[in-house]
């Protein structure tokens, strides 16, 4: 008998939770935004630096930093909503596309949040932004990079960084630069050295995207492609992959896989020792702090598209110290992702102030209208604006650009920036030095 | 045909406290989004619906028939593909899409059933979840159902009851309701249907069954097939409330455990189990999910969940109905 | 031919591994008709126990061997005490279910300590070293790895078969109750093939920790590779395991030199095709 009872206190207690958990407790002066991420599941290591960098870039708005010369460190909270302190709640996707659409509803209806920002993998910010665009709540994406979700002409959603279709170009834009012999410290390198191009990414929504923009632009810039294929993600074993982009005799290797393949790629590469020109990887897997931690030396020489390096201090000061200020805080340093939630945060703050009001109609009306300058940015980018930078895209930023670095000097070396060239921080290595 | 409505509509063999139980529990349900403002709450109440929906289904070969299927979640990909693909190619309404959905998850029921059902026990189990598997990487794979870029069908601003799509949650409870209503219902005729004998006769015993002049092997590859059947209309549900799907999302592994196992926390082979079972783990995985999930320390809410799980499987083999049953036992005798 | 040779070399070394991997997932059915869906979560155990030996106390990977089999055998008697006992007695389903929570609770218990982060373990005398054989080239780890797997089995096979401790063992997988009547102490034996089947994988863990990712989310894709081996060599066998790992290793190298994408789905076929003409997989009984 008891234990009947014990069961009717268990399902009381779910079901009261369930019909109690819209109670909120409001609190004076505080502007929330709702952050969609993975923070478990798979992608969970790349969803907890999203999350830190978020929470940095919340930290300057609501204290001062003198130091930091950039307008949010000045303010206290938005100063134009009287000071209210801008509030992250962050939410769980699971990398899972429903999870993330329940959690915005969550957040939007429950927790009251002004807006969203999220949710990094592309699938998941499909189904959260249909969420936002529902409710007519803004919902400003900072790190996904599906060229489609600016191609579907919603209401409510913004894309800050640069997608897919962007990089390719970068990548194409970098590969030509090199036979033109544009690239710092190389000689031009004769177009026959570098094709054919290999290919391999992820089948994922965005591995798949990553691979079409590659097969895309090289048709259209003149570029053989030797190998292009799909591998699945979370393999247990890379060896016939490896294998295959090494029969394929291309001296270049382009990836798109998140960080547990990244690594695993490189591992097997280097065992069969493959001699390629030039490892170029798509961002994701190729920039986290866990890549370059667990390949140490054999990181070196490898390229990566990119939006940050902590190189960046050079040439602008402000990264420098905020990337001092995030290791302090992590162990590591920003990476394009982390970087990009933080450049997500320094939107919204800029937003709600500029917009004067929570309103959704108020925020829409900023964004679509905002203007914010390079220099406040951590990225080295022009800006942020929305606009349509490429056919197709609505209220995508045109300001935003991407980079391509190189690991130089690991373990404890650099990742330098090589493209643009006029913004290169070091030398570029070529050929690829090979694994020792 | 007055007896197969009867069959239908009539819950008068269960006791009287289930009766009570059952109504109260839908009164529940058409009250919920008028109580609960919370759009979480909702949302938990539709996703609940869902598996108790898929739950249902899934009873059919796992509770009635006795055989652990753990790939219903192809059948719920190919339902969430026909809706989505036809939808987005076609333009073709929701209500066409569905049985559309359920014939092709029932013929392919049907097609691997036939050789799936030489094999018994735990080589039958894996064999399901390689045939889900092996769908699954297929649509990854074909280029003409989108592979992992999935399927994305266009927002309508307006209500719409042709495609199903709506701005507010309260349509889309009752519009899971009905198709849960109607699921409950179906299975409760199958229950009271020859097949539905037979299926539990196979159950109990193979050989007793099979001397009763059962033929054994066609009653598992029917009530396989209907099972398929079956599931493809939740995932027709997911596209339009959804409004995306890719392999991932609507068939992935994860799907067929969590079906399989609301039905057998609640109680296999009874009538409430998959309802009884999907009350309870949705709601907790959701609630833990939303509470715990995004604090310092990850996984938190996933310890509590497993050792609940744990906890049910080793006290109580047969679910949560086992506990009723028995307590109902006890005041009878 | 150059790169067949190389190819089914990779595979074979592969299928080892796969193959120990395996090995105590057949073994735990074939005493007691239960399968283990935590089994990739015990290997994830062996790869953390190696990474935290290695980074912590500086031991090299090699040494940490018998101490991830230690602590692997350890985990599977307490999961056998704490847990599995107790399911045995209920419906197939609830077995499922209930190793499924365990696997659960592995999972997320090392999220929760460790952090989703990825790990690596980069020092040790094999971690990184190449092996080169005329135009082969071997990861030095991944040929030793295969060579622990294969003394592995040997001991297995040999404690199974030639010692009294086996035949009970085997006596008890035959007929649990005549084992019983005939004075052994089957609790006891269930237990031990849990300790068995967890030291060997997290032996198999702290093996592929020298050139393996480690991550708390790592184990479920090897429990899927252990579920078509197992399956594939005849659930309870010895034997069969060990070659159904290596075809499962070859299959999946060769495919996915072919067709990366449908690699796993090619195992699952051909699973599925053996189990159709031999119902109970190559060696069940």
């Amino acid at each position: 008998m008891k234990r009947k009872k014990l069961f009717i206190i268990f399902f009381a207690m779910i079901f009261l939770g369930w019909v109690g958990s819209s109670t909120l407790f409001a609190q004076v002066k505080e502007v929330k935004i709702g952050v969609i991420l993975p923070l478990s599941g798979p992608l969970a290591p790349i969803g907890k630096s999203l999350k830190e960098g978020a929470e940095l870039a919340a930290d300057i708005v609501n204290k001062k930093y003198p130091e930091l010369d950039i307008s949010i460190a000045r303010w206290e909270g938005i100063p134009n909503l009287g000071g209210a302190k801008l509030t992250l709640i962050f939410a769980d996707s699971r990398g899972d596309p429903g999870w993330g659409a329940e959690q915005a509803k969550r957040l939007i209806e429950d927790e009251k949040v002004v807006g969203l920002m999220g949710a990094y993998q592309s699938a998941v910010t499909k189904t959260a932004s249909v969420e936002a665009e529902r409710a007519g709540i803004p919902f400003i994406n900072p790190d996904s990079t599906s060229p489609d979700l600016t191609k579907r002409g919603f209401k409510w959603f913004w894309r800050v960084t640069p997608h897919e279709t962007w990089f390719t170009r970068d990548l194409f834009d970098f590969l030509d630069g090199l036979v033109a012999g544009k690239a710092p410290g190389v000689k031009a390198i004769p177009k026959s050295e570098l094709e054919p191009l290999a290919a391999a990414g992820e089948n994922t929504e965005w591995g798949a995207a990553s691979l079409a923009e590659i097969e895309k632009f090289a048709k259209e810039r003149g570029w053989k492609i030797a190998e292009s294929f799909k591998y699945p993600h979370k393999a247990a074993d890379l060896t016939s992959e490896s294998r295959r982009l090494i029969a394929s005799k291309a001296p270049t290797f382009l990836f798109a896989p998140y960080v547990a393949d990244a690594i695993l790629f490189i591992k097997t590469l280097k065992e069969m020792k493959a001699s390629p020109r030039l490892i170029w990887g798509q961002d994701a897997g190729f920039i986290e702090a866990d890549f370059y931690k667990t390949l140490g030396a054999d990181v070196n020489g490898i390229l990566t598209r990119d939006l940050f390096s902590p190189e960046l201090a050079k040439v602008k000061p402000v990264a420098g110290k905020l990337n001092e200020m995030y290791k302090k805080m992590t162990g590591y340093d920003f990476s394009g992702s982390s970087a990009r939630d933080f450049v997500g945060v320094q939107v919204w703050a800029h937003v709600l102030n500029n917009a004067k009001s929570t309103s959704p109609e108020a925020i829409r009306k900023a964004l679509n209208e905002l203007n914010l300058p390079g220099k406040e940015l951590i990225m080295p980018w022009k800006g942020v604006k929305f606009g349509s930078p490429f056919p197709g895209d609505t209220q995508q930023n045109e300001l935003g650009s991407g980079v391509i670095n190189q690991y130089q000097g690991y373990p404890g070396g650099k990742l330098h920036i090589i493209f643009p060239f006029e913004a290169s921080t070091s030398k570029l290595i070529y050929p690829f030095p090979g694994w020792k | 045909m007055r007896q197969l409505l009867i069959d239908i509509f009539s819950f008068e063999d269960r006791p009287r406290y289930e009766r009570i139980g059952f109504l109260i529990f839908i009164i529940i349900v058409i009250i919920f989004p008028w109580i609960v403002k919370s759009a979480y709450g909702r949302a938990v109440m539709i996703k609940f619906l869902l598996f108790a929906l898929f739950g249902l289904g899934w009873n059919l070969i796992g509770g009635y028939g006795g055989q652990v299927d753990l790939g219903q979640a192809k059948n719920v990909g190919f339902g969430a593909y026909a809706t989505g693909l036809m939808m987005l190619w076609w333009g073709v309404p929701f209500w066409i899409t569905v049985p559309v959905g359920m014939i092709i998850a029932a013929a392919e029921s049907f097609g691997v059933a036939y050789p799936m059902f030489r094999l018994k026990g735990h080589y039958f189990a894996i064999a399901t979840l390689c045939v889900a598997l092996v769908w699954k990487e297929l649509f990854v794979f074909w280029d003409w159902t989108g592979g992992a870029r999935g399927v994305e069908i266009p927002i309508r601003s307006t209500p719409d009851f042709i495609y199903m799509q709506f701005g507010s949650p309260i349509h889309y409870h009752y519009f899971i309701f009905f198709l849960f209503i109607t699921q409950l219902l179906f299975m409760n005729w199958f229950r009271k249907s020859k097949l539905g004998y037979e299926c539990q006769a196979v159950r109990d015993n193979e050989d007793v069954a099979a001397s009763l002049g059962i033929n054994v092997y066609r009653t598992k590859v029917i009530a396989y097939t209907i099972t398929g059947g079956l599931g493809a209309v939740g995932g027709s549900f997911m596209t339009v409330y959804y409004l995306y799907i890719d392999p991932d999302f609507v068939m992935p592994l994860d799907l067929s455990i969590l079906i399989a196992m609301t039905v057998m926390v609640g109680g296999a082979g009874s009538m409430w189990g998959p309802i009884i079972g999907s009350a309870l783990l949705i709601p907790l995985d959701m609630y833990l999910g939303a509470w715990l999930g995004a604090k310092k320390r990850l996984g938190i809410d996933f310890m509590i969940y497993a050792v609940i799980m744990m906890v049910i499987a080793a006290r109580e083999p047969k679910g949560i109905w086992g506990i009723i049953e028995r307590v109902r036992k006890k005041r009878v005798g | 031919m150059e790169l067949t040779v190389q190819l089914i070399i990779y595979g074979t070394l592969m299928g080892l591994v796969f193959a120990l991997i395996a090995l105590g997932l057949s073994l735990i059915f074939g005493v007691m008709n239960i399968v283990n869906f935590a089994h990739g979560e015990f290997l994830m155990v062996g790869m953390y126990i190696a990474y935290l030996l290695s980074t912590f106390l500086h031991f090299d990977p090699i040494i940490s061997l018998p101490l991830a089999a230690l602590a692997g055998y350890l985990l599977g008697i307490m999961s056998y005490h704490f847990l599995i006992h107790h399911i045995l007695r209920g419906p197939m389903v609830a077995q499922l279910f209930g190793t499924f929570g365990l696997m659960l609770f592995l999972r997320y218990l090392a999220m929760y300590i460790f952090t989703p982060d990825v790990r690596s373990i980069r020092t040790g005398i094999l971690v990184g070293k190449v092996l080169t054989l005329g135009w082969v080239s071997l990861d030095l780890s991944k040929v030793i790895s295969a060579g622990v797997c294969l003394i592995s089995f040997g001991l297995v096979y040999w404690m199974i078969y030639r010692t009294k401790l086996g035949r009970a063992l085997r006596a008890t997988s035959l007929d649990s109750e005549a084992a019983q009547y005939m004075g052994i102490d089957t609790k006891k034996m269930n237990a031990l093939a849990w300790g068995i089947g967890g030291a060997t994988v997290a032996l198999a863990g702290s093996l592929l920790a020298h050139f393996y990712y480690i991550t708390p989310t790592v184990g479920m894709l090897f429990t899927l590779i252990a579920f078509a081996i197992v399956a594939l060599g005849g659930f309870g066998s010895i034997t069969g395991a060990f070659l159904a790992g290596i075809i499962i290793g070859l299959i999946m190298v060769l495919s996915g030199h072919l067709v990366s994408e449908l690699k796993f789905t090619f195992i699952y076929i051909v699973y599925f095709l053996v189990v159709i003409f031999r119902p109970r997989g190559f060696f069940g009984w």
